[in-house]
C-alpha cells in the first residue's frame, strides 16, 4: 500500500465526521426557544454562573464511586476465566481486593467519607 | 506460570510492595508520628536498590507482554540509583511543617511513577507500554502540583496533565494506526510487518515518535518543560528532568532498535532533524534564563538532543553510549539540582543572580555546583566529557559529520551558559550574598554520591565496558 491508502483514510475520516455534523443539522425538527441554547438543558431555567466554588466533597465522592465502579468492571473478565485458572485467579483477585481495600481505608483515614 | 517466574518482575514487585507498606504505615500511624515514614521509605527503597543489583535471569512473562534482559535490568538500576539520590535530597524538604500531612503521598506517588516507568521499559507490546506510560505520567502531575498553595506549582501540574493528555492522544492514535496496519500489538509480531512502503504504518510511527518526544521534551514538543520545571518543587523537577526523561529515552531506544529497525532510514532522517533543532533551541533558550530551574530545564532539553546523537548511529556503540550518557547525566544533573534544592530550601532563592559571591560564603556547595556544571558542559576531568565523547564517536562512526559538527558548535555555545553561574559564584561581587549555612546530612550524602559517581564513572572504564557488553545494534 502506498500513499493512496493514506489519502483515502483522511478523506474517509473527513467525510464521516462532516457527514455526521451536516446530517444532524438537517435531520431534526427545529424548535426555537430560549432554553434550547442553554449549555445544560434540563427544563428549568438556570440561574447564576457555573464558575462558583462548590464543595470538594462532591468530587471525592465521585472519585470513590468511580473506583468501585471500575472494580466491578474488572470482576467480569475475572469471572469468565475463573473456571480455567482456578486458584491462581482467586489469589490474584484477592490481592486486587486487598489493594483496593487499603485504598478505601486510606480514604477513610483522610476523612474523605465524612460529609462536612 | 510459576511463582518463580514472578522473580523476573522483581524491580516492579518490590516497588509496589514498598508503596503498599508506606500506605499501610500511613493508615496506621497517628498524626504526630508521621516522621517515621521518611526513614521507612528510604530504608525500604535502599533494600530494593540492592536487590535490583543481584544477578538477573532473562525471560518474558504474560505471553511476551513483559520481558526483561540484562540491559533492561541495568537501565532499571540506573533509574533506581537516581531515585535513591532524589529521596536523600528531598528528605529535609518533605519533613517541613507544610508538607508533613502528605509525606507518605509523596513516597507512594514517587514509587508508583517509577513502577510505571519500569513496566514501560520492560514492555513487550504497545498495550503494556501505554499502561506503563500513563502510570508514570499521572502521578507526576500530582507531584508537580505538590505545593498546592503555590500558584506556580498548581499551574505546572495543570500544564503537565493537559500536555501529556494531548501527547497520549497522539501516541494512542499512532498505536492504533500501527495496529491497524500490522494486526498486532506485540512488538515481536510488529517487527516482521514493518515496511517502509506502507505509508499508513509510517504515519502511525510518526505519531508514536511524537508521543514519546513529548515525554523526553524534544524540540517541537518541548513547550511544557520550562513552566512545569519552574513550578514544581525542586525534588520533583529533578525527578522529571532525570528519571522521567531517562526512562523515556531508554524505551525510545529499545523500540527504535528492536521494533522499527527495518525502517531505520526513515527514523534516522527524523532524528537527524529533531536532534539539530533540540540541541540548538535548547541551548539558545538556556542562554537567557535567570531562574535556575528554568535554566536547567532548557539545559536538559539540550542534553536530550545530545543523547539523540548516540541513538541515530544504530550501532552497539551508539546504544552503549546512550545508556552511559544517561548514567552520567543522572549523576551530574542530580548534583546540580541537589545544590539548587539545598539553596532554595535554606534561603528560598532560585535565581542565578542570587548566587553572586556564593564561593565566599559557601565554598563547598559552589565547588560541587561547578563540578556538576563542568560535567554537563563536557569539560574533561569529569564524566560528562566521556559521555559526550562516546556519543559523538558513535555518530561520527556512521558518517554523520555535519550533525557532529553542529553538536560541537552547540557544545561551545553551551559552555557560555554553563560557565555563567560559575562566574556568578566565583567572580561577581555581591552586597547581599547568600549567608553561610549548614547543609543537612542526607543532602550532603546525596551530593557526595553524585560527585563520586561523576568522577568514578568518567575515570573507570569498567562502567562503559559493562554497559557495552549488554548492548545490541540494529
Amino acid at each position: 500500500m502506498n500513499s493512496e491508502g493514506l489519502i483515502l483514510f483522511f478523506l474517509l475520516g473527513l467525510t464521516l465526521v462532516g457527514f455526521a455534523i451536516v446530517f444532524s443539522y438537517f435531520i431534526p425538527r427545529k424548535s426555537e426557544n430560549l432554553q434550547k441554547y442553554e449549555t445544560y438543558e434540563c427544563g428549568i431555567p438556570t440561574y447564576g454562573l457555573s464558575w462558583i466554588q462548590f464543595n470538594v466533597g462532591y468530587y471525592l465522592f465521585a472519585i470513590m464511586f468511580l473506583i468501585f465502579d471500575v472494580e466491578a468492571v474488572f470482576l467480569f473478565p475475572w469471572a469468565v476465566v475463573m473456571k480455567e485458572l482456578k486458584m491462581v485467579a482467586f489469589i490474584e483477585i484477592l490481592i486486587f481486593f486487598v489493594i483496593l481495600g487499603l485504598g478505601l481505608m486510606y480514604a477513610w483515614k483522610k476523612q474523605a467519607l465524612k460529609w462536612e | 506460570m510459576s511463582i518463580q517466574s514472578f522473580l523476573l518482575m522483581r524491580h516492579e514487585l518490590m516497588l509496589i510492595i514498598i508503596a503498599l507498606i508506606v500506605l499501610i504505615a500511613e493508615i496506621f500511624t497517628p498524626d504526630h508520628k508521621k516522621g517515621i515514614i521518611t526513614p521507612l521509605a528510604i530504608i525500604l527503597f535502599s533494600i530494593s536498590l540492592i536487590v535490583g543489583f543481584l544477578p538477573a535471569i532473562e525471560g518474558n512473562l504474560f505471553g511476551g507482554m513483559y520481558n526483561t534482559s540484562s540491559l533492561i535490568v541495568l537501565m532499571k538500576n540506573i533509574l533506581n540509583i537516581g531515585v535513591f539520590i532524589i529521596l536523600l535530597q528531598s528528605n529535609k524538604w518533605i519533613n517541613l511543617l507544610d508538607n508533613r500531612i502528605k509525606i507518605s503521598e509523596f513516597y507512594i506517588l514517587l514509587f508508583i511513577t517509577l513502577t510505571g516507568m519500569f513496566y514501560m521499559i520492560s514492555s513487550g507490546d504497545f498495550l503494556m507500554f501505554y499502561i506503563g506510560l500513563e502510570t508514570a505520567t499521572i502521578p507526576i502531575a500530582a507531584l508537580v502540583a505538590f505545593d498546592r498553595y503555590n500558584n506556580k506549582s498548581a499551574e505546572g501540574g495543570i500544564k503537565l496533565i493537559l500536555s501529556s493528555a494531548l501527547s497520549s492522544g497522539i501516541l494512542l492514535f499512532g498505536i492504533s494506526l500501527i495496529f491497524g496496519t500490522t494486526g498486532s500489538i506485540y512488538f515481536k509480531d510488529v517487527v516482521g510487518m514493518v515496511s517502509a512502503n506502507d505509508s499508513m504504518m509510517i504515519l502511525g510511527f510518526i505519531f508514536f515518535i511524537s508521543g514519546i518526544s513529548f515525554k523526553i521534551s524534544l524540540v517541537p514538543f518541548h513547550l511544557w518543560a520550562a513552566d512545569v520545571y519552574e513550578g514544581a518543587p525542586v525534588s520533583i523537577t529533578s525527578y522529571l528532568s532525570v528519571i522521567s526523561k531517562g526512562a523515556a529515552v531508554f524505551i525510545f531506544m529499545i523500540v527504535l532498535y528492536s521494533v522499527f529497525n527495518s525502517i531505520s532510514d526513515i527514523w534516522k532522517n527524523l532524528i537527524y532533524v529533531i536532534a539539530i533543532a533540540t540541541i540548538t533551541i535548547g541551548n539558545l533558550f538556556a542562554l537567557r534564563q535567570d531562574n535556575f530551574k528554568r535554566y536547567l530545564a532548557f539545559s536538559s532539553i539540550a542534553q536530550a538532543g545530545f543523547i539523540l546523537l548516540g541513538l541515530i548511529s544504530g550501532t552497539e556503540l551508539g546504544m552503549a553510549s546512550v545508556v552511559y550518557y544517561v548514567l552520567v547525566y543522572v549523576f551530574s544533573n542530580l548534583a546540580a539540582f541537589g545544590v539548587v534544592s539545598i539553596i532554595s530550601f535554606q534561603t528560598g532563592k532560585e535565581n542565578i543572580s542570587d548566587y553572586n559571591g556564593l564561593y565566599k560564603t559557601n565554598p563547598k556547595l559552589s565547588l560541587a555546583l561547578t563540578l556538576s556544571l563542568f560535567s554537563l558542559a563536557g569539560i574533561p576531568p569529569v564524566a560528562g566529557f566521556f559521555g559526550k565523547f562516546f556519543l559523538f564517536t558513535a555518530a561520527a562512526e556512521k558518517g554523520y559529520y555535519i550533525l557532529v559538527l553542529i553538536a560541537l558548535l552547540n557544545t561551545i555555545i553551551s559552555l557560555y551558559y554553563y560557565l555563567m553561574p560559575i562566574k556568578a559564584m566565583f567572580i561577581n561581587k555581591s552586597d547581599n550574598p547568600i549567608q553561610t549555612f549548614k547543609t543537612d546530612i542526607t543532602s550532603k550524602i546525596a551530593l557526595a554520591i553524585c560527585l563520586v559517581g561523576m568522577v568514578l564513572v568518567g575515570f573507570s572504564s569498567t562502567f562503559f565496558e559493562t554497559i557495552l557488553k549488554y548492548c545490541f545494534g540494529i
